[in-house]
């Protein structure tokens, strides 16, 4: 083209599909996105005996009749505080991966240090079909789908039976009347079509919709027909609250059908798990 | 369009959601409970747990902003002071000019104002605290006002804000009687009843302040408290005997 000057650019045409010269550039190009797509990837390690177990069985995949997901740091708090405060569970496996929120580390993590984000994996002694996964890492929108497809890849799908438990801030709850305080905090469920249980609290209404990791996990059970029934308990509190935690008990209903859990819980353990900032928070007075 | 982000815009119904939101900043705070007697003004709050380490001096829900007025606050600890602060000043400033202590609805008024103006400019936020202010004017009236927000103020004979105001306004509705208003211990009794409808483990958790007419504000040792404690205990005890009797 030639320019005011007098000048002459050789300028590219977007017409005319130039091979030659572009492909460097779409080499780097490629490059990077695969580079992104291996450091965003998900990725699942399990200890030594279940990764001879997934070897041993020739579908690659384990023996699974219930896997409980805990998504939040309430959910979690509460998995930890009354089912998995005995001795029978073994931590089996953990989920790594990387984005902007969680700088994931391949650790070979067994305790669930409060504040440490992670996604883990539990498995009982006595009754090895039963997992449960704690998640408290926030997995972006374009991981999810990697994390249910890996997770659910290793698991059985017939005789299988997830209960999510997640929690959600209670400004993104969407009703026309006024919550007053002592509503709050509450659970709402939601269900896959081929879960027959009867739900222990209302229905999730319109128009709230569910987000993350636990909507994954549902769609991927609607999908596969898996039967699924998600606690979504909805809070005001940021941090891990005893009280929030307690407003998941009903689940344990469902949960000692499974397993033996403690009898009666001494309030100091659930104190260990709700936030130790409660008494620095001198925000409000 | 999301009319709840700035807070000089209304919505199509005529909120202004930035304030409305402030409201429930202030129940974010704990509960303060005000009454008006004849001849004392009482201020009870729930005292916050403070950390081990902590200086539990500079946790103060109750200011004297003069030697006639003080105040209880309930929701952000950082916009009470500055409100706090502003309103001494005044209270020195009046004096000054008019050579005479400042009157509760004239402090009311003016710590209003500031509210109200934080709520029409730009670039501001409403101040996320709601108060209680009591005392007596020059000629010996007692009053209690009760600010929010939104710079409004109002009259009470007694009132409740903060995180279970509701119940303790209720409790207040229900037990408030003209006639025991003209007894100092009846009025503080009354405080320490509506405070403990909502105040965990009892007494401790406490702090009362009152006001008698011509006297500085006063605010109770943990002691004295305990024996409103025990007295209110024992009155139950006694009521719940006689109705088994009847």
């Amino acid at each position: 083209m030639a320019t005011f000057f007098g000048e002459v650019l050789s300028v590219y045409s977007r017409a005319v599909e130039e091979d030659d010269d572009d492909l460097d550039d779409e080499n780097e190009d490629e490059q990077i996105h695969r580079e992104i797509e291996e450091k965003r990837e998900v990725h699942i390690a399990w200890c030594p005996e279940v990764a001879q177990s997934l070897e041993d069985s020739g579908s690659n995949k384990l023996q699974c009749s219930d896997l409980i997901i805990a998504v939040g740091t309430n959910a979690a708090g509460f998995l930890s505080a009354y089912v998995l405060n005995t001795e029978s569970w073994d931590a089996v496996g953990h989920v790594s991966l990387w984005n902007e929120r969680s700088r994931g580390s391949s650790r070979q993590s067994i305790a669930l240090l409060p504040g440490e984000p992670a996604c883990l994996f539990y498995r009982h002694r006595d009754n090895p079909a039963v997992l449960v996964c704690q998640s408290t890492c926030y997995i972006a929108e374009d991981q999810l789908f990697q994390w249910t497809e890996k997770v659910f890849g290793c698991l059985q799908k017939r005789g299988l039976s997830v209960m999510v438990l997640s929690d959600s801030p209670v400004a993104e709850y969407k009703t026309p009347d006024y919550l007053y305080g002592s509503a709050v905090p509450f659970l709402r469920s939601l269900k896959s079509s081929a879960s027959e249980s009867q739900a222990l609290c209302p229905a999730l209404e319109q128009p709230n919709i569910l987000t993350g990791l636990p909507a994954a996990v549902l769609s991927h059970c609607q999908v596969h027909q898996i039967p699924a029934v998600l606690y979504q308990c909805y809070t005001d509190v940021i941090s891990p609250d005893s009280i929030t935690m307690e407003t998941y008990k009903p689940a344990l209903l469902c949960l000692s059908k499974l397993v033996k859990l403690e009898p009666c819980l001494s309030a100091d353990v659930l104190r260990k798990f709700a936030i130790i900032t409660e008494a620095q928070s001198n925000l409000y007075t | 369009m999301s009319y709840d982000r700035a807070i000089t815009v209304f919505s199509p119904d005529g909120h202004l959601f930035q304030v409305e939101y402030a409201q429930e900043a202030v129940k974010k705070g704990s509960t303060a409970v005000g009454v008006r007697g004849k001849n004392v003004v009482v201020l009870g709050v729930e005292k916050k747990t403070v950390a081990k380490l902590q200086d539990d001096r500079t946790v103060r829900k109750i200011c004297a902003l003069d030697d006639n007025v003080f105040m209880a606050f309930a929701g952000l600890t950082a916009d009470a002071r500055i409100v706090v602060n502003r309103a001494r000043v005044e209270c020195q400033s009046h004096r000054l000019t008019v050579e005479d202590p400042v009157t509760v609805e004239y402090i009311t008024r003016f710590i209003s104002s500031i509210k109200q103006r934080y709520t029409q400019s730009n670039g501001r936020r409403p101040f996320g605290i709601s108060s209680l202010i009591v005392g007596f004017d020059f000629d010996g009236t007692p009053h209690l006002y009760q600010t929010d927000p939104s710079g409004t103020y109002h009259a009470w004979k007694a009132n409740a804000i903060g995180r279970s105001a509701k119940t303790v306004r209720e409790f207040l509705e229900k037990n408030y009687k003209e006639e025991h208003m003209e007894s100092d211990t009846d009025v503080i009794k009354l405080a320490v009843r509506a405070l403990l409808e909502v105040v965990q483990s009892g007494g401790k958790n406490i702090e009362l302040a009152i006001m008698k007419r011509d006297e500085s504000m006063k605010i109770l040792v943990q002691e004295e408290i305990e024996e409103y404690v025990t007295a209110i205990e024992k009155e139950k005890e006694d009521a719940e005997k006689q109705k088994k009797k009847t």
